[in-house]
């Protein structure tokens, strides 16, 4: 008896633990949040970020880390650019993917590449203030300590395949996005750090090219 | 009598042209006495290491590229994982000289030509062991043939400091692939590529160093 007390007593103190991590938001919290992040948003002309990527497959002995910059502009120019430790950037442009790795250029049609389409439209419209759609993604809302946290089930079959969750950290104050978590399955997942970020210095055109 | 041998003699001398014609593969070499019995790949062994490399990939004039990672998993078998730079899984592969499973693989890729191809092809890059049959050289390579069921692996060991350099993968006559590799401290190969000779298709991996 002592010991199912001790264990019941011990369930509750660890979930309660689990809680104060990681604890879901009330109904107006999450319409408060959903506004201050689309506030901030619709300010958002430009903005470029460093960031730090970290693949996290199980049987590995540590993550692989590469790192580099993002930069986006209104409406939908989005580069990634690694530099560390290899030369690489892909560009969103008007419908199409121009690639540069390490000096050889190329370009792929959108259309052959759905998947990375729509995680980009996703990021992108985590920085443009549409991304929270209910009709693509069960989405959830969590407060963390000085950060939010929302996560998103694709609804679509076919994305759900190849990614399982995808959860955005926020930070409280700025109510931008910090960090990008892509989970495909329970073991293996991306987790892209953003820092430095600035918003709305002038970027020209010139930058979306490979 | 004389007569019947004719024709004989017209059958084994087309027999011989076909037959100097077939074996190729090793034409140019010098049969030499053998040295070793055995041989054993030093890349890709040790247990404790990721084996992360920047890919690039050249199939009929397409290109792909991502990130190739091999571990070994346990005393027979590697894991194989074919990423985008994002990070997305493409392929998931555990093999073994005898074992071939495929844990994930996106549809897009999901051809079995392919699936077989790249299958013969880490196969070879992963094995370790190979008993040797025959010993040939040229100018700068020790070559020591191994027996593959109905093929033939050539390793090539440069004369000057030991290190495998090349593997070359056929047919009892022609080429079918070819592994080349750079390496600094003949443990770690830093630059490796696959080349096929009867389809166009070229993998090279090149290591990189998380940070």
């Amino acid at each position: 008896m002592k010991t199912k007390i001790y264990l019941f007593l011990s369930a509750v103190f660890l979930s309660g633990n689990l809680f104060a991590q990681e604890q879901k938001m009330t109904a107006a919290e999450i319409t408060a949040f959903k506004q201050d992040v689309n506030v901030v948003a619709k300010k958002i002309k430009t903005l470029s970020t460093d960031f730090v990527q970290y693949k996290h497959m199980d049987f590995l002995s540590k993550d692989i880390e590469t790192s580099g910059k993002m930069v986006f502009k209104e409406p939908a120019l989005l580069q990634w650019q690694y530099k560390k430790p290899y030369n690489y950037s892909i560009t969103f442009k008007n419908g199409k993917i121009l690639i540069n790795d390490e000096g050889k250029k190329s370009a792929v049609d959108i259309g052959n590449s759905k998947i990375f389409a729509r995680i980009n439209k996703l990021i992108v419209g985590s920085v443009s203030g549409n991304m929270f759609d209910d009709n693509e993604f069960t989405i959830s809302y969590f407060k963390l300590k000085g950060q939010n946290l929302a996560k998103f089930i694709p609804k679509d079959a076919a994305l759900k395949k190849y990614i399982k969750q995808i959860e955005l950290t926020f930070d409280k104050e700025e109510a931008t996005v910090v960090q990008v978590k892509l989970l495909e399955s329970s073991e293996d997942y991306t987790r892209i750090v953003l820092k430095n970020k600035v918003i709305n210095a002038k970027i020209d055109d010139s930058v979306f090219t490979n | 009598m004389q007569k019947s041998t004719t024709p004989f003699l017209l059958i084994n001398c087309f027999l011989a042209l076909l037959l100097i014609s077939c074996g190729s593969v090793t034409k140019s070499y010098t049969p030499k006495k053998l040295d070793k019995t055995s041989y054993e790949v030093p890349y890709f062994s040790d247990s404790k290491t990721d084996y992360v490399y920047k890919t690039n990939i050249t199939v009929y004039g397409n290109e792909l590229s991502g990130i190739f990672i091999a571990k070994k998993i346990n005393e027979t078998t590697h894991r194989i994982v074919f990423t985008t730079e994002f990070g997305n899984k493409l392929m998931d592969f555990e093999i073994s000289e005898t074992d071939f499973k495929v844990n994930s693989i996106v549809s897009e890729l999901d051809r079995k030509i392919l699936i077989n191809t790249l299958k013969e092809d880490f196969r070879l890059l992963l094995k370790k062991q190979y008993v040797i049959q025959e010993q040939f050289e040229d100018e700068f390579h020790n070559i020591y043939k191994s027996e593959d069921r109905n093929r033939d692996n050539y390793i090539f060991l440069s004369k000057k400091n030991q290190k495998l350099e090349k593997i070359v993968h056929s047919s009892k006559t022609k080429e079918k692939f070819t592994l080349i590799y750079n390496s600094e401290n003949n443990i770690f190969a830093e630059k490796i590529q696959i080349i096929h000779q009867n389809i166009k298709l070229k993998i090279e991996l090149n290591y990189f160093k998380s940070e």
